[in-house]
């Protein structure tokens, strides 16, 4: 009967770890855009981020008005309606997956390249998308990184005209590092 | 007479360059010397946008960005930092599942080395977004305050 119930209680206890969450609120987003015209980049510290070990599930959300730009008028530019238009669209998303999540051990140091596919929404605009993530464990710490192109045009973001036309690239670098904590 | 025209075209063209000069290198809003929007206690601002987000986003959220500046009450939950080094203080009740996260900045976050997790403060800043339980993505968001300051 003791046995029965260390048994359950190791089930109990496996199935709640595997239901562990990795998490951050803090995670950094940076978007490049270059031109013959200009440079352009903005940063933003405000992401957040759910990664469960277990499944490979992954999401973020990022508030799309902490992006901050070197000059004012290329972050009004930015946010305006012909841009980004954050008033009506304040968040981006993403829910996916890790694909081959049993290939990274999160209790052993090492940097694992994990295959993410899951559904980006920007601009009001979702997509699917499938890019690479290094996932990092050290001394504990899990963090993960990430490099991609987006098409703006892709997410309805069109400049036919005026200074954005010309200043800002059709494609732009995102660049991404969630620093996880349990 | 072509000198009065050559002065007067010179002076709109000086007037002109001057003009797309400041545009151009216009500073970004000084947060902390704008007059506050509202002042308002951290779970209120909470469930104004739990409770009709489109009608909150519409009130708080600018459309260039320039998103109202609010005089947050409420009670230190959490002290962290973010990757830049900037501490990020939360303000939520105990009782809450969502709070306002407030973060300062490099030039203010000595301020924060005076506070301590449980007291009740009023924080100065810009709101960027609002708060939220996404169902999909299973995530909670905290309203999200930049450029943040302690008011005394």
């Amino acid at each position: 009967m003791k046995n029965l119930f260390l048994l359950l209680l190791s089930i109990v206890s496996i199935t709640a770890f595997s239901q562990d969450k990795l998490s951050t609120t803090s995670g950094h987003i940076k978007f490049f855009s270059s031109t013959p015209a200009e440079d352009i980049e903005a940063n933003n510290y405000k992401v957040i981020s759910n990664l469960t070990p277990a499944t490979g599930v992954l999401v973020f959300s990022v508030s799309m008005q902490s992006f901050e730009f070197e000059k004012a008028l290329m972050q009004k530019h930015y946010n305006s309606k012909k841009f980004l238009d954050t008033k009506q669209f304040p968040k981006s998303k993403f829910k996916g997956a890790i694909t081959n999540v049993s290939d990274i051990d999160f209790t052993s140091d090492g940097s694992y390249e994990a295959n993410v596919t899951g559904t980006l929404t920007i601009h009001g605009v979702a997509k699917e998308i499938t890019e690479k993530l290094i996932v990092t464990v050290k001394d504990g710490a899990v963090t993960g990184m990430t490099t991609f192109d987006i098409i703006l045009a892709d997410y309805g973001v069109v400049f036919t005209s005026g200074k954005p036309s010309t200043n800002i690239s059709k494609t732009v670098k995102i660049t991404a590092h969630l620093n996880f904590s349990k | 007479m072509k000198s009065k025209i050559f002065k007067l075209i010179a002076v709109i063209a000086v007037l002109g360059i001057a003009y797309t000069g400041y545009i151009w290198f216009m500073p970004h809003r000084n947060i902390q010397s704008t007059k506050a929007f509202a002042a308002i206690e951290s779970t209120a601002l909470v469930n104004e946008f739990l409770k009709d987000k489109a009608k909150a986003n519409d009130l708080y959220l600018d459309s260039e960005g320039e998103s109202k500046v609010l005089i947050i009450t409420g009670r230190v939950a959490t002290i962290s930092k973010d990757q830049l080094g900037q501490h990020v203080v939360l303000l939520k009740d105990a009782s809450e599942k969502m709070g306002v996260s407030c973060t300062f900045t490099l030039d203010s976050n000595a301020q924060v080395d005076k506070i301590k997790v449980g007291d009740s403060i009023k924080i100065k800043g810009v709101i960027r977004s609002g708060a939220e339980y996404d169902e999909d993505l299973d995530l909670s968001e905290n309203v999200i305050v930049e450029k943040a300051a302690i008011v005394t």
